[in-house]
């Protein structure tokens, strides 16, 4: 009996220590699960810390790039039409009343589309509103500058003008892609024709523009690493899940394709 | 001697440490906890004074499970409402206990220990342990495990009632003597209860950490 008891006291003992065993892997596990936890907390904080100095950056460019075309406007536009409005002003002969008329006209024509060009200009500075209208206005309005130019020949299907949802961040983004893709033509590209094409497929926006210029070799520039802004555009499509397909070579023309999740 | 047990030194460290961190605490947990640790250097005294005399003294530590049931369920209860709401599961644990109890009540003497009810208090409150462990690794945000107070309370409370398990099992079957008048069974629980107020004096000394870091 008394050996019957020693073996069930052994017995507890041993239990008690396994009991007590138990709880202390437990909290092994949690503290190791946590920390894990914590690691991938701190990495989406950073993710999220470096989205949002991204689209800070993106917006600082839409907003240098409304400057810079309002610059240009300014200079070469209205500047040179009130330069005009001012010598024909000027060489106005009020003896000579049918020459004074026709001039003042002239000049009256000449204020009335700097005033026109100036409300343009001004629908411009709404940039970032113009966004938040829906992507389709903001590609639109991007696109009617471009065509105001008069340098290419544009073939647009802008299938985004109605589109009924929106994603703020992800439309900045998208117009300042747009934005730098036509710099890059405008810049490099010596192209005469421009075909746009955008619509939404499936919770997929696509985004495609094919251009006739002199096209390059895009091997080369990823070794170059020299860019055309392309680095920053790859980084900014990663940054929002979307994929770019970039078709070009030497004498060929550029055509790229966007495909982004889509709100 | 036997009035200085460990378990009575353990008790009361613990005691003056929740006095003088937890009592301030705005919530009533630091309250239920302190006035529970009073109530269990009373029992712990006055069962030891009573078995010096020779006198029975398991009836007082029948009343004594009744403040433990309440005080360690209502620290569960404030550990784990912050991640869900407990009231069902608690009403369910708390009525399991008292009905253990009234059974007691009626099919044994009171100058019995009551082993049905703490074992079966013991199962309720680990599972409550469990919980809280799964509700902490489920939930989105992470904690700070190292200075995190509920969570070193939580730990007491299961490594001291999953730990009793078997002692409880066995309650009776195994009266060996180790040392002296100490039993197998006293030197677990001396073991489980200085486990125990070492894991809630630490809590509360996080307690006191990130009061003075919110501060």
């Amino acid at each position: 009996m008394h050996n019957e008891t020693t073996k069930i006291a052994f017995l507890v003992a041993i239990a008690t220590m396994v009991f007590l065993l138990v709880p202390v892997f437990l909290i092994l596990y949690i503290r190791s699960y946590n920390r894990h936890k914590k690691n991938h907390f701190l990495e989406k904080q950073n993710m999220q810390q470096k989205f949002e100095s991204e689209m800070l950056q993106t917006r600082v460019e839409v907003q240098d790039q409304t400057m810079q075309s309002i610059a240009t406007e300014l200079h070469d536009n209205v500047g040179q039409l009130l330069s005009l409005t001012t010598l024909t002003l000027n060489s106005v002969n009020l003896n000579d009343g049918e020459k004074a008329k026709k001039k003042i006209d002239n000049s009256l024509a000449l204020v009335n589309k700097s005033i026109k060009e100036l409300r343009e200009l001004a629908k411009l500075l709404h940039g970032e509103q113009l966004v938040e209208n829906g992507i389709g206005h903001a590609i639109d309005q991007e696109i009617n500058w471009l065509n105001k130019a008069g340098t290419y020949e544009l073939k647009v299907n802008n299938q985004l003008v109605y589109l009924q949802i929106t994603s703020p961040d992800k439309d900045l983004i998208i117009l300042r892609l747009l934005q730098e893709i036509i710099n890059n033509i405008i810049k490099h590209a010596q192209a005469k024709q421009i075909h746009i094409d955008t619509y939404l497929e499936k919770n997929v926006l696509h985004l495609k523009v094919t251009e006739n210029g002199i096209g390059f070799d895009p091997n080369e520039m990823k070794i170059k690493k020299s860019g055309m802004g392309l680095n920053s555009i790859y980084k900014r499509i990663e940054m929002i899940n979307g994929k770019l397909v970039l078709n070009s070579a030497p004498g060929e023309g550029t055509s790229i394709s966007i495909e982004i999740p889509y709100p | 001697m036997r009035y200085l047990s460990p378990i009575f030194i353990a008790e009361v460290i613990c005691f003056i440490v929740a006095i003088a961190i937890i009592w301030k605490d705005k919530n009533a947990f630091g309250k239920v906890i302190t006035c529970y640790l009073a109530i269990a250097l009373v029992t712990e005294e006055a069962a030891a004074y009573l078995g010096i005399r020779g006198i029975h003294n398991l009836w007082l530590f029948n009343i004594y499970i009744i403040f433990e049931i309440s005080a360690i369920l209502y620290g569960l209860y404030h550990c784990i409402k912050k991640y869900v709401n407990p009231k069902p599961i608690f009403l369910i644990g708390l009525g399991t206990i008292i009905l253990t109890y009234i059974f007691f009540l009626f099919t044994q003497s009171f100058s019995q220990l009551n082993t049905v009810t703490i074992t079966v208090m013991s199962v309720i409150f680990t599972l409550f342990c469990l919980y809280y462990y799964y509700l902490l690794v489920t939930d989105e945000n992470f904690i700070e495990i190292r200075i995190h107070p509920e969570f070193w309370w939580v730990t007491g409370v299961l490594f001291y009632y999953f730990g009793s398990t078997m002692s409880n099992l066995f309650d009776g079957l195994f009266t060996v003597k180790l040392i002296g008048f100490a039993t197998l069974k006293y030197c677990i629980y001396i073991i489980l209860n200085l486990i125990l107020y070492s894991c809630w004096l630490y809590s509360f000394i996080c307690t006191m950490k990130q009061r003075k870091l919110h501060s």
